[in-house]
C-alpha cells in the first residue's frame, strides 16, 4: 500500500497546483460569500433560500471539481508519458489507478472542506440567530455530498481508463444525471401498471447498474427545518457503505480494463 | 506491453457481481427511507425553463426553488402579481417543504387579485383552498398550513364553517401551534353553531395556558391566559343572555332573553343596470346599529360548482392554478347605514374578471347571522334564533342556518345593455323585491319599478 499512498500524495499535490481547479474553487468560494446578498425575504424564508443556495453551490461546484479533477488524470499521465516512469517501478497498474483515485478524492475532500468551512462561517455571520441544529445540519450534509462526489469521481476514473477526457466529461455527467433522476423516477416506473414487463425489467437493471446519486441529496431536511427524521445516522451509515460498494465495483472494473490496455 | 500482477478476470468479475448484489440490496433497504424523508414528491415540471429543469432534475431542486422565490419576491415589490403565480407553483413543485411559499401563495391567490374597485376575484379561492390542502399534506409536521387553510375558510370564504373547524382543529393538534392562534378554533366552533364545543375548547385552552404560565411566568404566557379568561367570561355571559342554557334545560320559552322575540330585518332591494356592466343596488334593512353587510353575488347561472349565494369552494385544482376565466363571479357587500344600503357596482373596467360570456346570470342576496358582529348576534343568537325576515327568511339554503336569501335572474343583454336594453333609446333593466320601498331621499325618482325578473319597458332618461 506504500506505493498507493505515495501516488495519492503526489496526485493531491498535482491537483492543488492545477489552475482550472483553483479557478472553479475560487468561483465557488466567491458565490458562497456573496450568497447572503439574497437576504431580501422574510427572516425564515431568507434562511431557507440562503441555505438552499449555499448548499446548491457547494454541491454543484464539488460535482464539477470531481469530474474535472478525474477525467484528465490518466490521459494526462499517458500524454506526458510520465506513466512509463511510474509503471517501470515496482508499481502494479491497479495500485497506480487506486493511488490516483485516492489522491483525487483527497484533493476533492480538501477543497470541499474549505468550501464547507467558508459556508458555515458565512452563514454563522449572516444568520446570527441560526440554531445549533441548523449549523450542525450544514456541516452534516456536505459529508453526504462528499460520498456522492467520491462516487462520481469513481465513475469518471472508470471511464478515463478507456475514453478521451471530453467524452468522459459528458459520460460521467450523464451517469450522474441518470443516477439522480432515476432514483426519483424508479418508484413511479415500477408502480406503473400499464408499463410492459420488458420496460420494468430494464428499469430494474438500470437501478442495479447505475449508482443512485439521488439518495445523497439529504439537504431538504436542513433547508426546511422542522421535520423530524428518526435514525438518520443509520441511513447516513448505510449510504456511506453503499457508496463504498459502488466505488469498489467501478474501481475494480476500471482496474480490469486498465490492466489490459496498451499504453 | 504485458505486465505482471494483473488482476484475474474471473475472481474480479465475481467480486464485482457480489458487490453489485450487495449494493442493490442496500439500495432496496435505504430507498424507501430516502423517499419518505428527503425526496420531493413527483411533480409536473413542464412550466419550468429548460435550464432550470436541467438543474432541478440533477438534484438541485431546492437551490432552483430558492432562486425562483427570490425572483418572485422581486415581482411582489414591482406589483407584477400575475408573474408570481407560476413561480409559486414551480417553487412548491421543486421544494414542497417551503411552508412560507405555500402560505404566501395562498394569501396571494385568495386576497391580492382584485378589480379596480378592490373586490377580490373570488374565482381563485377554490385554487387557494386546494393549494392550502396540498401544502398541509406535504408538511404535516407543522401547524402552519392547516392554520392558513382554516383561516381561508374562516375569514375569506366565511361559509361552510365545518371546514374552518376541521382545519383549525388539525392545526391545534400540532405541538408547534402558537397558543394565541389556537383561540380561533373556539371562534370557528361558534360560527359553526357549536357553543358547547367552543366552551369546552376554551376551557381546554385555559387549562393549557395555566400549565404554560406555571412553567414559564413570562408576559406572553400571562397575556395568553388573560385573553382566554376574557374570552371564556364573554362566552359564558353571552350563552346566558342569549338563552343558550335555557334552551338546553327547556326553560327558554318562559324566560326573557335577548334573542326573543325574533327580530324582523325587513330586507328589500332594487337593482338597476344603469350602464353596461354597472349595477346600482339599493334597499332596506330594518336594523339601526351599524355592522350589517349583506352579501351580493352575481355569477353565471351555470358557473361550475355554483350554488345559492356562493360556490363549492372546496372544488379547486391546484395543479395549474386555472380559474374558469370565461366565467363571471362577482361578490360584494352592501353596508347598511340608517336602515338602508346603496351601492354602485362597476364591473366595466375589468373585463377579464367579469367577461360576461354566458347568457344567463344569477344575482343573489344573502345574509347569515353566523358572521354578524357580536353586538348584532346578541340579538340574533349564534344560529339566527332571534332573527327573521317576513319575506326572505330561508332555512334550506344553508343546512341548519336561518338566513336571508333572495335571487334575481338577469340576462347577458340586460347586463351589457344590448338590443332592447341598449343605452341609446333602450329600456333600463330594473328589478326589485315586491316589498321594495324607495328611500325617502330618492322620492320622485323617474325609475319605474317592476317585479323581479321582469324589466320595465321604459325609455332611458332623456329619451
Amino acid at each position: 500500500m506504500h506505493a498507493v499512498f505515495a501516488i495519492a500524495r503526489t496526485t493531491i499535490g498535482e491537483a492543488i497546483r492545477r489552475r482550472v481547479l483553483l479557478v472553479i474553487l475560487l468561483i465557488a468560494l466567491l458565490l458562497l460569500v456573496v450568497a447572503p446578498g439574497m437576504n431580501v425575504l422574510t427572516a425564515r424564508q431568507s434562511q431557507t433560500v440562503l441555505t438552499s443556495l449555499i448548499l446548491g453551490v457547494l454541491q454543484l461546484s464539488s460535482a464539477v471539481i470531481a469530474i474535472v479533477l478525474t477525467v484528465y488524470m490518466l490521459p494526462n499521465e499517458v500524454e506526458r508519458r510520465t506513466i512509463y516512469t511510474i509503471l517501470s517501478k515496482p508499481v502494479l497498474r491497479w495500485q497506480f489507478l487506486l493511488g490516483k483515485y485516492l489522491g483525487a478524492v483527497g484533493a476533492l475532500g480538501l477543497m470541499m472542506a474549505m468550501m464547507t468551512g467558508t459556508m458555515i462561517l458565512v452563514f454563522a455571520l449572516v444568520q446570527r440567530g441560526a440554531s445549533t441544529d441548523l449549523l450542525t445540519g450544514l456541516a452534516r450534509v456536505p459529508i453526504m455530498f462528499f460520498v456522492q462526489m467520491c462516487l462520481l469521481a469513481a465513475v469518471a476514473v472508470f471511464f478515463s481508463t478507456f475514453v478521451q477526457p471530453v467524452v468522459n466529461f459528458f459520460l460521467s455527467g450523464g451517469v450522474y444525471l441518470v443516477g439522480t433522476v432515476f432514483g426519483s423516477l424508479f418508484s413511479t416506473i415500477s408502480e406503473n401498471q400499464n408499463l410492459p414487463m420488458v420496460a420494468k425489467i430494464g428499469s430494474n437493471l438500470i437501478m442495479w447498474l447505475v449508482p443512485n446519486f439521488a439518495q445523497y441529496n439529504v439537504q431538504n431536511s436542513v433547508i426546511n427545518q422542522g421535520s423530524v427524521i428518526v435514525s438518520e445516522q443509520v441511513y447516513y451509515a448505510q449510504m456511506v457503505i453503499y457508496g463504498i460498494v459502488y466505488i469498489s465495483i467501478l474501481l475494480l472494473a476500471g482496474m480490469l480494463i486498465f490492466d489490459r490496455r496498451e499504453v | 506491453m504485458r505486465h505482471k500482477g494483473r488482476l484475474k478476470i474471473g475472481p474480479t468479475v465475481g467480486a464485482m457481481f457480489g458487490l453489485l448484489a450487495a449494493g442493490a440490496t442496500m439500495q432496496s433497504l435505504s430507498l424507501p427511507f430516502w423517499r419518505e424523508h428527503y425526496r420531493p414528491p413527483s411533480a409536473d415540471l413542464s412550466n419550468i425553463a429548460a435550464d432550470q429543469l436541467l438543474f432541478a432534475v440533477a438534484g438541485f431542486r431546492e437551490m432552483i426553488a430558492g432562486i425562483l422565490w427570490v425572483r418572485a419576491d422581486a415581482y411582489f415589490n414591482e406589483g407584477n402579481y400575475d408573474a408570481i403565480l407560476p413561480m409559486i407553483r414551480v417553487v412548491t413543485y421543486l421544494d414542497p417543504k417551503q411552508i412560507d411559499v405555500y402560505a404566501t401563495g395562498m394569501w396571494h391567490i385568495a386576497y391580492n387579485f382584485t378589480d379596480s374597485e378592490s373586490r377580490a376575484d373570488r374565482r381563485n379561492i377554490p385554487i387557494a383552498v386546494a393549494f392550502g390542502k396540498e401544502g398541509a399534506k406535504n408538511n404535516p409536521h407543522t401547524y402552519e398550513l392547516f392554520y392558513e387553510t382554516g383561516w381561508l375558510w374562516y375569514h375569506r370564504i366565511q361559509d361552510d364553517f365545518p371546514n374552518a373547524v376541521y382545519w383549525f382543529d388539525e392545526a391545534a393538534k400540532r405541538e408547534d401551534m402558537l397558543p394565541a392562534r389556537k383561540n380561533l378554533l373556539a371562534h370557528a366552533r361558534l360560527r359553526n353553531n357549536d357553543a358547547d364545543g367552543a366552551l369546552k375548547t376554551f376551557y381546554q385552552f385555559y387549562r393549557d395556558a395555566e400549565t404554560l404560565y406555571e412553567k414559564d411566568k413570562q408576559r406572553g404566557s400571562f397575556a395568553n391566559l388573560q385573553t382566554i379568561e376574557g374570552n371564556l367570561d364573554n362566552l359564558l355571559v353571552r350563552m346566558s343572555q342569549r338563552g343558550f342554557f335555557a334552551q338546553k334545560n327547556g326553560t327558554y320559552e318562559s324566560g326573557d332573553y335577548d334573542t326573543k322575540p325574533p327580530y324582523d330585518v325587513k330586507f328589500s332591494v332594487r337593482v338597476s343596470v344603469i350602464e353596461p356592466r354597472v349595477l346600482e343596488v339599493d334597499g332596506t334593512w330594518n336594523v339601526y346599529p351599524v355592522g350589517t353587510r349583506v352579501k351580493c353575488i352575481l355569477r353565471d347561472a351555470d358557473y361550475p360548482g355554483g350554488r345559492e349565494a356562493g360556490l363549492e369552494w372546496d372544488s379547486g385544482d391546484a395543479n395549474d392554478f386555472s380559474a374558469p376565466r370565461d366565467r363571471t363571479y362577482m361578490q360584494d357587500e352592501l353596508f347598511v347605514r340608517n336602515l338602508q344600503f346603496r351601492r354602485t357596482i362597476n364591473m366595466s373596467r375589468d373585463p377579464t374578471i367579469y367577461p360576461f360570456r354566458g347568457d344567463k346570470y344569477y344575482l343573489d342576496f344573502f345574509y347569515t347571522p353566523r358572521i354578524a358582529p357580536e353586538h348584532l348576534k346578541d340579538k340574533y343568537g349564534w344560529n339566527g334564533e332571534g332573527f327573521t325576515d317576513s319575506n326572505f327568511l330561508r332555512t334550506d339554503v344553508r343546512e341548519g342556518q336561518r338566513v336571508v336569501f333572495y335571487r334575481m335572474e338577469l340576462t347577458r343583454d340586460q347586463l351589457l345593455r344590448r338590443r332592447e336594453f341598449a343605452m341609446e333609446g333602450g329600456i333600463i333593466p330594473t328589478f326589485k323585491t315586491d316589498n321594495y320601498v324607495p328611500p325617502t331621499s330618492r322620492s320622485g325618482s323617474s325609475s319605474v319599478l317592476t317585479p323581479a325578473g321582469e324589466p320595465e319597458q321604459t325609455p332611458a332618461p332623456g329619451q
